[in-house]
């Protein structure tokens, strides 16, 4: 009875605490921003984390997807980008080219690189909003 | 059909993994072999002082049966600390979103799942467990079911060896395994996984407020340290209910490469720590095992690949059609079992080629079983060959005997009666009607997937927290457990009665050759394919002829 009790408590303390405990003290300290979910606070308080959709429902934003596994995914194809634009330049009035400029400037190249380019919608959002004064008020 | 662009990354990653592999092959062998290691300076005070502590003498070798009920006992004493961790966690600390404890009949599911190796989870974790349970039962029982998983396939490799007096000692096995292997390689991970993007912490979920002013709740943990031990230990146990579709589990593809390349190293590797653990003499031995296990891993591949998954409803952009479809052949060939999309989501070829992986186990498996499960199909083929040709039956210059066959067999046949009867139970008793199961062939396809998920210990599945009702929990948990414990009882009974068996010279069949390879690929493809085809045949494949139909009008 001792080894089999005693085996299963030193792996309880070893992999059950000692190892999570671990991770999150050297990820708390070398890696703070991604071990805390990559919040973003472009103007002094979060509004979002880089890597959970939000939703954004009036026609001046670009939109998330909401049909997927996740819930939560944060990216859409460029292809799906280029197709809300129109609607976005009629509610702000910025040119279609421009927006299309800001969809190319935001597509990660990682996403290029594996075969399916894809633009983060907050990142793109957040880009409108730097950049444009119609904005203004969601700075 | 795929592009040369994704052939190109199916051919990197697969040949990555497998160079990876061989490369820590030798490594891991000296864990078992006991090899002088730079580590043991460190490593060898703390673990005798482990042994002196639960009072286990380093130097005794153990029988088949005394190894095996240590390796079951241990789990049942370690389900039992995890059951009642998830029971009480709302009386526990670390539980800030202050999670009420779990459902009996669900934590009873879950640590028989989890601690088998299984992970098929009946549960959303982001809304059920607390910090604790996520650390002290879930990833601590990862852990243990992949030491566990190792050391059966280690003592299995010991029966085989020539000078064997005995299978080992489990006690010393189980926690090297862990201070040698899994516990440095997962930190290793954990670190990498953070840098990419997966949220490690202890604050709590973060409800913040949205660009447009609304309110999110943004769900961060101790994520890192679990993903980490869910791939390189085939476990798949998600710390979310979508697993590794949710973004902080796998946010971008980089981290879906890695967390593939994960779920392929052990799993390999073990296939080479055979052949290093034979001996220079016998080291070809591993050939076999490996192209066996690939060449059939690719045939599961071309399946899933015939038909062009485009990123649709279910998936995630991140990861488009490809790299969704990708990943569930991967994770069932490896028995893993976590996924990145939904199952709901993929061509019933796709669905196919994730039921071969799971019906053969041994593409190439989870680590340690399927290298056992490898082993028991090679003694089929080369008993067959031995009567096709005449010959005495011969493996590694030992005859095979009566008793051995008999045993392989009845390790085999566990598989198809653990996943048909439960199937039939469940749709004559209604229990799949209740949960909203329909009567045709989708609904065969997933209520077959998910006994065939559970008695191979994958735990992927189509149901996830729908099937959190007391006749799936309890029958699920059953088969999990049977089809975890009895396969690895009967390899080892076998293996056992092999250790000190006569050796001659082989003059016979020879086994390392690419000849024995095909025979091997061959046999394994007829076996399996002949006893589940009738069910397949109603399930993904009616579902496809059905979606031809439709679409020819």
């Amino acid at each position: 009875m001792r080894p089999i009790v005693g085996i299963a408590l030193i792996s309880l303390l070893l992999c059950g605490l000692f190892f999570p405990l671990l991770v999150t003290g050297i990820a708390q300290v070398v890696l703070p921003w991604q071990a805390n979910g990559e919040i973003l606070q472009p103007y002094g308080k979060p509004v979002g984390s880089n890597l959970i959709a939000q939703n954004f429902t009036q026609p001046i934003f670009f939109q998330p997807r909401n049909d997927s596994d996740s819930g939560v995914d944060p990216d859409i194809t460029v292809q799906e980008a280029y197709a809300q634009i129109p609607g976005i330049s009629n509610a702000t009035g910025i040119s279609q080219s421009q927006l299309k400029l800001l969809v190319d400037e935001n597509t990660p190249l990682v996403s290029i690189v594996f075969g399916d380019p894809y633009v983060n919608v907050l990142t793109l959002n957040l880009a409108l909003i730097s950049q444009y004064p119609v904005y203004s008020s969601y700075r | 059909m795929i592009t040369i662009l994704d052939a190109a990354y199916v051919v990197a990653i697969l040949g990555g993994s497998i160079l990876a592999a061989k490369a820590i092959a030798p490594y891991i062998a000296k864990i078992y072999t006991h090899g002088p290691s730079r580590l043991d300076r460190f490593l060898d005070p703390v673990e005798n002082g482990v042994y002196r502590l639960i009072g286990v003498d380093v130097h005794r070798g153990m029988g088949w049966k005394e190894y095996f009920l240590s390796g079951l006992l241990v789990n049942l004493v370690q389900m039992a600390i995890a059951f009642v961790i998830l029971t009480f966690q709302g009386e526990l600390p670390l539980n800030p979103q202050g999670f009420s404890g779990v459902r009996w009949d669900l934590a009873l599911n879950t640590v028989i799942s989890i601690g088998t190796n299984t992970n098929l989870q009946h549960y959303n974790g982001e809304t059920t467990l607390s910090y604790l349970s996520q650390m002290s039962a879930i990833q601590f029982l990862q852990f243990t079911s992949a030491a566990t998983g190792i050391c059966m396939g280690v003592a299995m490799i010991r029966c085989l060896l020539a000078g064997s007096k005995d299978l080992g000692n489990f006690y010393v096995d189980f926690v090297r395994s862990l201070t040698r292997l899994l516990i440095p390689f997962c930190l290793v991970a954990a670190v990498v996984l953070v840098a990419l993007g997966v949220p490690q912490s202890l604050n709590g979920y973060q409800t913040i407020s949205t660009v447009t002013g609304a309110s999110q709740m943004i769900l961060i943990g101790p994520i890192a340290s679990l993903v980490s031990i869910m791939q390189l230990g085939t476990n798949g146990g998600g710390y979310f209910g979508a697993n590794s579709a949710y973004p902080f589990q796998n946010p971008s593809p980089v981290s879906d490469v890695f967390e593939i390349c994960l779920m392929l190293l052990l799993p390999t590797a073990l296939i080479f720590v055979f052949g290093e653990m034979l001996g220079p003499e016998k080291k070809r031995e591993y050939r076999p095992i490996l192209v066996a296990a690939y060449s059939l891993f690719a045939i599961d591949l071309a399946i899933g690949f015939i038909p062009t998954t485009t990123l649709g409803p279910g998936m995630e952009t991140r990861f488009g059609g490809f790299f969704s479809a990708f990943w569930t052949v991967v994770t069932t060939a490896v028995t893993t079992g976590s996924v990145n999309a939904s199952l709901y989501a993929m061509h019933p070829f796709v669905i196919l080629a994730a039921f071969m992986g799971m019906l053969i186990q041994a593409t190439p498996g989870g680590k340690g079983v399927g290298l056992m499960y490898m082993i028991m199909f090679i003694i089929i083929t080369v008993f067959v060959v031995g009567l096709m040709s005449g010959r005495t039956p011969e493996y590694l210059g030992m005859k095979i005997t009566a008793r051995d066959v008999k045993l392989v067999m009845v390790a085999f046949l566990i598989h198809p009666l653990v996943i048909l009867v439960p199937t039939l139970v469940a749709f004559a008793s209604g229990a799949a009607a209740q949960i909203g199961v329909s009567m045709n062939a989708s609904g065969f396809t997933q209520v077959l997937y998910e006994f065939t998920s559970a008695a191979s210990n994958n735990g992927s599945d189509f149901f996830g927290a729908s099937a959190n009702t007391p006749f799936w929990n309890i029958s699920t948990a059953i088969v999990i457990f049977v089809g975890r414990y009895a396969p690895i009882a009967i390899l080892l009974a076998m293996g056992g009665s092999m250790i000190g068996r006569k050796r001659s010279p082989e003059v016979g069949l020879k086994t390392d050759s690419l000849l024995f390879s095909g025979v091997l690929v061959a046999s394994i493809l007829i076996l399996v394919v002949l006893t589940f085809f009738p069910f397949l045949a109603v399930g993904p494949i009616l579902q496809y002829l059905h979606g031809q139909a439709n679409f020819l009008g």
